[in-house]
């Protein structure tokens, strides 16, 4: 590589970590939170950039479709909720709402506090020190990337990512989706999927392209689990972007999931990681150690379990996104429901 | 040198989220608070371990970052599903007042 | 490897399992939950055994051997963390299905408690597999993802009662938990930087005072330091632990806040020990002791009988980090059993306390200490559950906080470090004060007392009691735990010796 080329480069990932702080900063301390959230969305489209000139393309697809495809939209939808049910926006202005808005949050006035220059103080000799360390510290040890080379062979796939992530690593893995599936038994726990108030703008176009779009969705996030083996890929990729298909049906009034039954969900939702727990368990009777897989059938084995997580990471991320469990199940009857003027038992 | 760029951005990104993470009063700011924080995190850890010289790729630092971003978006979820509920439960508290107030102003 | 090497992942893989089936199939998740309670009860057994004839495991993973795969580990602590779990989650299961039965019986709203049950179990389950794998997990990393287990299900469990207070509490329980666990993953960030590793094992034998270490430790400890409650990061901890349904107040007490913590001393101690500073225990020892007394005192004014017993978990913690400093001075075997003796007799008194507590608020309808005199009248067994537990709290022979404290006084004295002898003597004046308050409202019956009809509860009561008796005698059967201990402090010096595992 050139020397201009080089010094293009420099420049780029300069520009690039300065515009990552300026956007974080704003979004940090617009004063609307609906701004705030955009900043945000364009925060974690520059981060895949980042990840990206970091040679992690795995990331940057996980952080485009996970960390900013649906946590934006999480962030919206909540905003959307929290502000319907205080009647008015809340966020933007600190006064004039009055108790009755039931609004929680107000903000307070900006003066700075002492309190607040303290933590000023103490989050800035934080950041010096951090940075002072990472700058005496030597040059960084090779890491594992040369055992990851050396075992590649034996994994079953040969995308050194999804190697560590789903053999060598395989039960952190595991545990990673159990944390997804307990944050789905989590927001189940805590409320129903809330109606949205049907929506009138839902224009026949819309659906019709959700229709068109939903099949090539589908087709894109199989294809992205499938290619997880090779390259750039894998379950949660492929996951975030069938959830993808899943909350445009959410969006568009197709109500799948508040309507639902609960157990056909509940089966969606365990199902990846119920064939991991048996893959695992299928370690233990065919290898005697849990998780180990036998090399020959390592690459088929795994197609299989990313195809299962992806289906269930799928579903999980859009069950985040409604918020809550289907409507029917386990209803408290005489505490009065999400929507205003629903609770018979409170009139 | 894009190693030390992006650790230091990483760290400062760490330090702006952990600010408003503490000092924030709103729920959803203290959420994206804590998602810079990550993010922050994240980009320290594969930087670190990204070696522009010899463009060597260590796979296990970018496996944990995977690992990292789903189980942010989980905790995420579930906070930003606390808040909702939150709201909506103090709704229901002020609807209840207000109808007491009015059932007392009519009583009397 | 050998077939029977497996027993190791039983812990982490019944209630893993369990959860999903409880989740699955509603019906039966009280009886999916108890048998996986059970059967790793019964494999905790067969790892102890198997500790005492072999000595500590290692169990790779996948069979891949670290530093590229992740290792299973046994050895002393672990097992006897793992022992107090697995106990605790049998004794807690059965209090569960009981204080549901009557709440399902006596509903505040139709459909609550059902609600509450449902999701319950699973989320038990959950918060029982991260705990089992922090105590079995050998790798830093891993050790992250079982704490975002932990904390998770940890907030869901918090919120499960739907009250605002409860729904507020969980939420910062949520974010405080999600710092804590930011600031040790980015610790975890430098520790790879530094070593290049992640196993534990492997730390050890290469932790040597580099600039990273310290930055790393530091960051670790505030996020495990908060996720504990240690004073002045405590202020989470009572309206979370208060406003829960009272079997999740005993897990979140009893078992949460030991997880976090045990970490803490297992990176302090058993891995980094060599690259800290004396300064770095003394200040330990002065959180410590801040939270004994301060802890101590806030007890004292509180006028709700849950937030009473949530505030002295926050002071009791304090002896845990005290032992820091005296640790330092005295060698880390000692540390160990003390610290080991004070977290279980810990964990099973707070246990036996929140259930007595919410027995007490399911048939009084209030906890307002105020207005419980006499309870001993109709719950005889809880009152007396609840004043063994408080023995264990005080610190009087013959229950595990006696050993513990006794062996923190001696090493205290031994070191001539009198003010740590001071605070933990006033610990336990204040101890004493707070248990005999609510202990003499329990046990005096006022003449004018209206008789309550007696209900039938007995899965309510006995498994409070039990774990009270389990804190009680704890020190006479001192010598078990300390017998695991020595071994696998025998077996941790000839690693230090051999420069690895």
């Amino acid at each position: 590589m050139d020397q201009g080329m080089k010094m293009l480069l420099t420049g780029f990932d300069l520009l690039l970590a300065l515009t990552l702080l300026w956007l974080a900063w704003q979004l940090l301390r617009s004063t609307d939170i609906f701004k705030a959230i955009i900043f945000f969305i364009c925060f974690g489209l520059l981060m895949s950039l980042a990840w990206v000139r970091m040679h992690a393309p795995d990331v940057a697809l996980a952080e485009a479709a996970i960390g900013t495809g649906l946590t934006g939209p999480l962030f919206l939808a909540a905003l959307r909720r929290i502000e319907r049910k205080a009647g008015k926006n809340m966020m933007s202005e600190p006064a004039g709402n009055g108790e009755e808005t039931g609004s929680r949050w107000k903000a307070r006035n900006r003066e700075m506090s002492p309190l607040l220059w303290t933590v000023t103080a103490l989050t800035c000799c934080l950041a010096g020190l951090l940075i002072w360390t990472v700058l005496i510290i030597p040059r960084p040890l090779p890491g594992l990337a040369d055992q990851v080379a050396g075992s590649l062979a034996e994994s079953g796939v040969n995308n050194p990512v999804t190697a560590v992530l789903l053999n060598f690593r395989g039960y952190d893995t595991l545990l990673e989706v159990m944390v997804l599936l307990l944050g789905a038994i989590t927001v189940w726990s805590i409320t129903h999927a809330p109606f949205p108030p049907r929506v009138p703008d839902t224009s026949p176009v819309q659906k019709a392209a959700v229709r068109l779009l939903l099949p090539l969705i589908c087709l894109i996030g199989g294809y992205l689990v499938w290619q997880g083996a090779y390259q750039t890929g894998g379950a949660f990729q492929g996951g975030a972007v069938l959830s993808a298909a899943l909350v445009l049906l959410l969006i568009s009034d197709f109500l799948w999931l508040p309507g639902m039954r609960s157990l056909p969900l509940r089966l969606g939702l365990t199902l990846g990681p119920l064939v991991f727990v048996l893959l695992a368990g299928f370690g233990i009777l065919v290898e005697k150690t849990l998780l180990r897989l036998p090399v020959e059938y390592a690459g088929p084995l795994l197609l299989f379990l990313e195809a299962a997580c992806g289906l269930s990471i799928g579903l999980t991320l859009a069950a985040f996104f409604a918020g809550g469990r289907p409507a029917s199940d386990l209803r408290e009857t005489p505490y009065s429901g999400e929507a205003k003027g629903k609770g018979p038992a409170e009139s | 040198m894009t190693t030390i760029l992006y650790s230091v951005t990483g760290l400062l990104l760490f330090v702006f989220g952990l600010f408003a993470l503490i000092v924030c009063p709103h729920p959803l700011r203290k959420i994206l608070g804590g998602n810079v924080m990550s993010a922050g995190i994240f980009l320290f850890l594969v930087a670190a371990s990204y070696r522009a010289d010899t463009g060597e790729i260590d796979a296990v630092p970018q496996a944990m970052v995977l690992t990292g971003i789903v189980v942010s978006v989980c905790i995420t979820a579930v906070a930003l599903v606390l808040s909702t509920r939150l709201q909506q439960a103090a709704d229901q508290g002020a609807r209840r007042r207000r109808k007491r107030r009015r059932e007392e102003d009519a009583g009397e | 490897m050998a077939f029977a090497d497996s027993w190791i992942v039983v812990p982490v893989f019944a209630p893993l399992t369990a959860a999903l089936l409880a989740f699955l199939v509603r019906r039966a998740s009280f009886f999916i939950s108890l048998a996986a309670a059970c059967l790793s009860l019964l494999a905790v057994a067969v790892l102890v055994n198997r500790f005492l004839v072999n000595g500590p495991a290692a169990y790779a993973v996948g069979g891949w051997d670290p530093p590229l795969g992740i290792c299973l580990r046994t050895d002393g602590p672990a097992l006897i963390m793992l022992v107090l779990t697995a106990v605790a989650g049998v004794g807690i299961s059965l209090y569960a299905k009981g204080y549901f039965t009557l709440r399902i019986e006596r509903p505040s709203r139709v459909g609550r408690p059902e609600r509450q049950e449902r999701f319950f179990w699973p989320l038990w389950m959950l918060q029982l597999t991260g705990l089992n794998g922090l105590y079995l997990s050998g790798d830093i990393f891993n050790l992250y993802v079982t704490l975002e287990v932990i904390g998770v299900s940890a907030a869901a469990l918090a919120a499960l009662s739907g009250k605002s207070a409860s729904l507020i509490a969980a939420l910062r329980y949520l974010l405080v938990s999600l710092l804590g666990s930011m600031s040790y993953l980015l610790g975890v960030v430098f520790v790879y930087k530094t070593y290049g590793v992640l196993d534990l094992g492997l730390l050890q034998a290469a932790a040597a005072p580099a600039p990273g270490v310290i930055a790393a430790m530091a960051l670790m400890s505030v996020g495990l330091l908060l996720k504990t409650a240690i004073f002045p990061m405590h202020f989470w901890l009572p309206p979370a632990h208060a406003n829960a349904l009272a079997p999740v107040s005993a897990i979140l007490s009893g078992l949460v806040v030991k997880g976090s913590f045990f970490l803490l001393f297992r990176l302090w101690f058993d891995i980094f020990s060599p690259v800290l500073p004396a300064a770095a225990f003394n200040l330990m020892g002065s959180l410590g002791a801040g939270a004994i007394i301060w802890g101590g005192v806030q007890v004292l004014r509180q006028q709700r009988l849950k937030l009473l017993i949530a505030y002295s978990t926050v002071s009791q913690l304090g002896y845990l980090v005290i032992a820091f400093p005296l640790a330092f001075a005295g060698g880390s075997s000692q540390a160990w059993s003390a610290v080991m003796f004070m977290a279980s007799g810990h964990a099973c008194a707070k246990i036996a306390m929140f259930m007595s507590a919410g027995t007490i608020m399911l048939h009084a309808g209030h906890d307002r200490i105020r207005d419980l005199a006499g309870i001993r009248a109709y719950l005889p067994v809880t009152a007396f559950a609840y004043a063994a537990a408080g023995v264990n709290l005080i610190g009087l022979p013959p229950s595990g906080g006696f050993i513990a404290k006794w062996m923190l006084l001696i090493t205290a004295l031994a070191g001539h470090q009198w003010l740590w002898a001071v605070v933990l003597l006033a610990g336990s004046f204040l101890a004493t004060a707070y248990v005999f308050r609510v202990v003499a409202q329990l046990f005096v019956i006022p003449p004018d007392k209206p008789v309550i009809t007696r209900r039938r509860a007995g899965l309510l009561e006995w498994p409070a009691l039990i774990m009270a008796l389990l804190s009680l005698l704890l020190g006479l059967m001192a010598p078990y735990p300390l017998r695991l201990l020595e071994a696998g402090q025998i077996v941790r010096t000839a690693m230090t010796m051999g420069g690895g595992p």
